[in-house]
């Protein structure tokens, strides 16, 4: 060859991508010759020395997500990064194939750092920590989102843009998703969806486009938790070939007991086995195809000392402080009571622009969901489930944009929904839900205003349902009981933003919305596993109503502070909810209380405060508070399984220096983290509204020590944290299993990110 | 609308007597395609489940030592969990007698009625019936064993004393603790396990 010349400079500047202000202290690191430079006060920095080649930089600061960019230096070279600094962006800039509706609703989001670093946890654990959201948990190993005060059949989640279809209405089912294949987790607290028809809060799990790299690169993950002595393994790959690009991402998990300060909790292991498959091409930036499969399978175990059933078992349960069952020893195996899930998802998305900005996006996709639940049963049955569900979903739908103008955008859309649900009658126990075939046809439309320092979303939706539901009565007949229903819901969205000053902003929401009762809400009846007693639904619920309202500031005032305040209040006519009834029902297994779906008016309102803030680009401290309550207003009572209001603080700091281990090897970003967890008492319940009191404040500690170590061709990020630092014994008010026993103690996860 | 779907579900109807799972997925697409036809669409009437688990009926058979004839008490919910009132016969007995009692449990809601008796009989080291009484002079005592020679409950010793109304709790524990302290004399409260058959009959000594 000949002489390569190995005087090339690099230089550019690095800012932050809403504000666009210069960010000092920024790490600019170059894999291949280790060795990097730091950015000035004016965002700059300069490398020199460089030889012709490919190069991998690793940018890194305190407060934003790492990015790594490849870059073929051939000359002297001048480039600009944006990182994405803070989490209350200001101005939402335009990201192709962002939505012009979720851009006003507030929205909270985890990153795919967060993700990798926290690989013991599963999609509802990684939310935990965003103002606005609490857990339902089963246990540990089973949790699912509430957002503000939404969850079950009023949450949707998204998958990778489709709308999660399986028993979503059980507090003991968690979401069928692998986080992991994820790049980003959004939580939106909107007040309405007009795109998805809910009530305003979705979770949006999103894998990121293909990277355009020629060459086959990806990640893997690894973390041990000492709590469940549990193994979790996730590795991604992909590349983009002439022809098309790939992903592929699989995960598996495999727990054993966890165990409470005092005692194991025996028979909650878990295992799990996620593959996803995304291919993406496109012609002449024109036209883009998206194909995704995934499939999702887990088993759970629930705790052994959690079986009870009637009123005299409850009694006996409520005054022990060690569940029935409990024994010193742990064990990966995982027997009855358990449940058996498995999730397949295949989708197909075309996305066409055609001339004078317009988008034509067609998306069709099936699902399968499997749900099988088992229990302690008499003789040879222990093998065959007490609920076995099998519901097939087709989702199609088509959306059209138009940039009208400068200034004006809208969107059409048309949505077909079809669910096909069946029970397996080889369970020899009535359904606690019956079969059922839904059809759900919707039509959307938005416009959307873009003026100056002023922002104006309007949306509409109508949607229409057709039920056939086929029952099986619970009297000694046994009969066959049909049901054909109909509804017609009605949508509707405004929302404001206004730029108030360069540095502040407010958003106004308010949003009109109805949802049809849900299957379980009508036709429940028996057992559901668990406390809650006999489940009745009421054929003649009617359709949900809300007026949601969501008001947010956002101040920004520089790159070390930003603060963002979410008032919201949701006013629901109907709202449809589990109310325990006065009378016990008495069977051959002894009395049982009885829990019957009916409709009241009811409130739902609070405060979500986050507060983000860095001191001489060496400590940041994250503070995010969230204040609901629920009210009954026909009955002037509380609602019950109302989240009580929780704080959590973050104070991380990052060391400057960069560490020589080898003449190749560095260790950079060497980051210390604490953080705090405040869970208040749920004080807004009557006593006679539950069996037991809510459970008492408490109070977690966490640390975290977290390092990048970078070599020539690897980066390798690893980190060691303590959730429950201090062993606390703690109860909490959504945890069904609260009657039975207390939270997992201390926890010890080791983790490493491995990217080549 | 109805007459195009019952052509297209005569088409459905083939597919459905064949019970491979490709079928069903083929069924299912059509259906897909039905709906998005916007032509009715049907769910097939469920397969109602044998519910072989079920135990609908206790039955207590005293019979007093010395002859006469028995006291059968009887707790009968043939709907199961459902919303009918279970029937429940209770009984008199005798003062100061002694009786033996054997206990029964059936599944009426099948025809011929089923004996669940057997099963818990077969799964003995599994099972314990446990009997309280509010009546200070009725006690119950054990005079049968499981496999492991612990404690079962389905033939026992009834003692009566004096004159009296009260009432006889008669609890089937499924996987019970029987080490635990005062099971092995029926005592209930740390025996554990999940409760099958719990049964409270008025009882009238005189």
């Amino acid at each position: 060859m000949s002489a390569q010349e190995c005087n090339l400079r690099m230089k550019g500047k690095v800012f932050d991508d809403a504000s666009r202000t210069p960010l000092e202290f920024v790490n600019v690191f170059i894999q291949e010759v280790s060795d990097g430079a730091v950015t000035d006060i004016n965002g700059d920095f300069i490398l020199t020395g460089l030889c012709q080649g490919e190069y991998h930089l690793n940018i890194s600061h305190i407060g934003c997500e790492a990015k790594i960019i490849r870059i073929d230096l051939l000359r002297d070279t001048v480039i600009d990064i944006s990182m994405e600094h803070s989490p209350h962006v200001l101005d939402a800039v335009v990201v192709e194939g962002e939505d012009g509706e979720f851009r006003n609703q507030a929205r909270q989001s985890v990153n795919r750092q967060e993700i990798a670093d926290n690989t013991n946890l599963n999609l509802a654990g990684l939310l935990e920590n965003q103002s606005g959201v609490h857990l339902i948990k089963n246990g540990s190993g089973i949790s699912k989102p509430v957002v503000q005060g939404l969850y079950g059949n009023r949450l949707t989640i998204l998958n990778n843009g489709i709308a999660q279809s399986g028993q979503q209405w059980g507090n003991d089912h968690t979401p069928e998703i692998d986080p992991y294949a994820a790049d980003k987790i959004v939580v939106l607290k909107g007040a309405s969806s007009i795109e998805y028809g809910n009530l305003g809060s979705a979770v949006l799990v999103e894998p990121k486009p293909i990277e355009k790299e020629d060459h086959l690169h990806g990640e893997i993950n690894y973390a041990f938790e000492s709590n469940g002595r549990g193994n979790v393994l996730n590795a991604r790959l992909e590349q983009y070939t002439s022809a098309f690009g790939w992903r592929l991402n699989g995960t598996i998990k495999k727990y054993g007991d966890r165990r409470a300060p005092n005692y194991f909790l025996n028979n909650t292991g878990s295992e799990e086995a996620n593959l996803a498959l995304q291919i993406e091409k496109s012609w002449k930036a024109k036209t883009f195809f998206k194909f995704y499969a995934s499939t999702f399978n887990t088993t759970l175990g629930i705790l052994r000392g959690s079986n009870i059933g009637n009123t005299t078992d409850l009694e006996e349960v409520l005054i022990r402080d060690v569940p029935f069952f409990t024994e010193p020893v742990f064990n990966y195996a995982i027997a009855n009571p358990r449940q058996d899930v498995s999730h397949q998802l295949v989708k197909g998305e075309v996305k066409h622009f055609l001339k004078d900005h317009q988008v034509l996006d067609i998306t069709l996709a099936g699902q399968l969901n499997n749900r099988k639940e088992f229990d302690v049963r008499r003789g040879d049955r222990d093998d065959k489930p007490t609920l076995s569900l099998r519901q097939y979903t087709f989702n199609g739908e088509a959306k059209y944009t138009n940039d009208l103008s400068e200034f004006w955008t809208m969107k059409l859309g048309l949505q077909n929904t079809i669910t096909d649900n069946t029970n397996d009658p080889v369970t020899g126990i009535l359904p606690l839900i019956p079969d059922y075939l839904s059809w759900r046809n919707g039509i959307f439309g938005t416009l959307n205003l873009v003026k100056d320092e002023f922002e104006l979303d309007f949306g509409l939706r109508y949607e229409y349902e057709f039920q056939d539901v086929a029952a099986i009565s619970t009297s000694a007949s046994r009969e066959i009981l049909r049901f054909e229903n109909k509804f017609h819901t009605l949508s509707g969205l405004v929302s404001a933003k206004f730029n108030i000053s360069e540095k502040q902003n407010l958003s106004l929401n308010i949003g009109y919305a109805m949802r049809a009762p849900g299957i379980n809400e009508r036709y429940s009846n028996g057992l559901h596993q668990g406390v809650s007693g006999i489940e009745l639904g009421d054929p003649s619920l009617t359709t949900e109503r809300s007026i949601k309202n969501t008001i947010e500031y956002k101040w920004v005032p520089n790159n070390n502070f930003s603060i963002s305040s979410l008032f919201y209040f949701q006013h629901f006519q109907d709202y449809i909810f589990l109310a325990p009834q006065d009378e016990l029902r008495l069977t051959i297994r002894g009395a049982f209380p009885v829990f019957e779906y009916s409709q009241t008016d009811a409130n739902i309102y609070g405060v979500d405060l986050s507060t983000q803030f860095t001191i001489s680009n060496t400590v940041l401290g994250i503070i995010r508070y969230s204040y609901i309550r629920g009210q009954d207003t026909t009955k002037d009572v509380p609602l019950v399984f109302i989240p009580p209001n929780s704080l959590y603080s973050k104070l991380l700091h990052r060391v400057k220096k960069t560490y020589k281990l080898t003449p190749n090897v560095k260790l950079d970003g060497l980051e210390l983290e604490a953080s705090s967890r405040v869970v208040f008492e749920q004080t807004h319940l009557l006593s006679e509204q539950d069996f037991v009191a809510p459970p008492p404040m408490y109070h977690l500690l966490g640390a975290k020590i977290s390092a990048n170590i970078i070599t020539p061709k690897y980066q390798i990020r690893v980190y060691a944290k303590a959730d429950n630092l201090l062993n606390t014994s703690y109860r909490d008010y959504l945890n069904r299993l609260r009657y039975f026993s207390d939270e997992p103690g201390r926890s010890i996860t080791v983790g490493l990110n491995f990217k080549f | 609308m109805q007459q195009c779907c019952n052509n297209f579900l005569d088409l459905c109807i083939i597919n459905i007597k064949c019970k491979t799972m490709k079928k069903n997925q083929i069924y299912f697409l059509l259906v897909a395609f039905m709906c998005l036809s916007q032509l009715s669409c049907d769910k097939d009437d469920p397969e109602v489940p044998n519910e072989e688990e079920l135990i609908t009926t206790l039955t207590y058979t005293l019979s007093p030592n010395g002859g006469g004839d028995p006291v059968v008490f009887t707790f009968r919910d043939l709907d199961g969990d459902g919303g009918d009132d279970p029937i429940i016969q209770g009984g008199t007995l005798a003062a100061n007698q002694s009786y033996v009692g054997r206990v029964e449990f059936l599944n009426e809601a099948e025809i011929p009625a089923e004996d669940i008796t057997e099963e818990v009989e077969e799964e003995s080291v599994d099972h314990q019936v446990f009997f309280s009484s509010s009546l200070s002079g009725l006690s119950v005592t054990y005079a049968d064993t499981d496999d492991n020679g612990n404690r079962l409950g389905l033939v026992t010793n009834l003692t009566t004393s004096s004159a009296g109304n009260g009432i006889l709790t008669i609890t089937l524990r499924h996987e019970p603790d029987k080490s635990a302290a005062g099971v092995s004399s029926g005592d209930i409260s740390n025996a554990g396990g999940s409760t099958d058959v719990e049964a409270m009959f008025t009882v009238n000594v005189q």
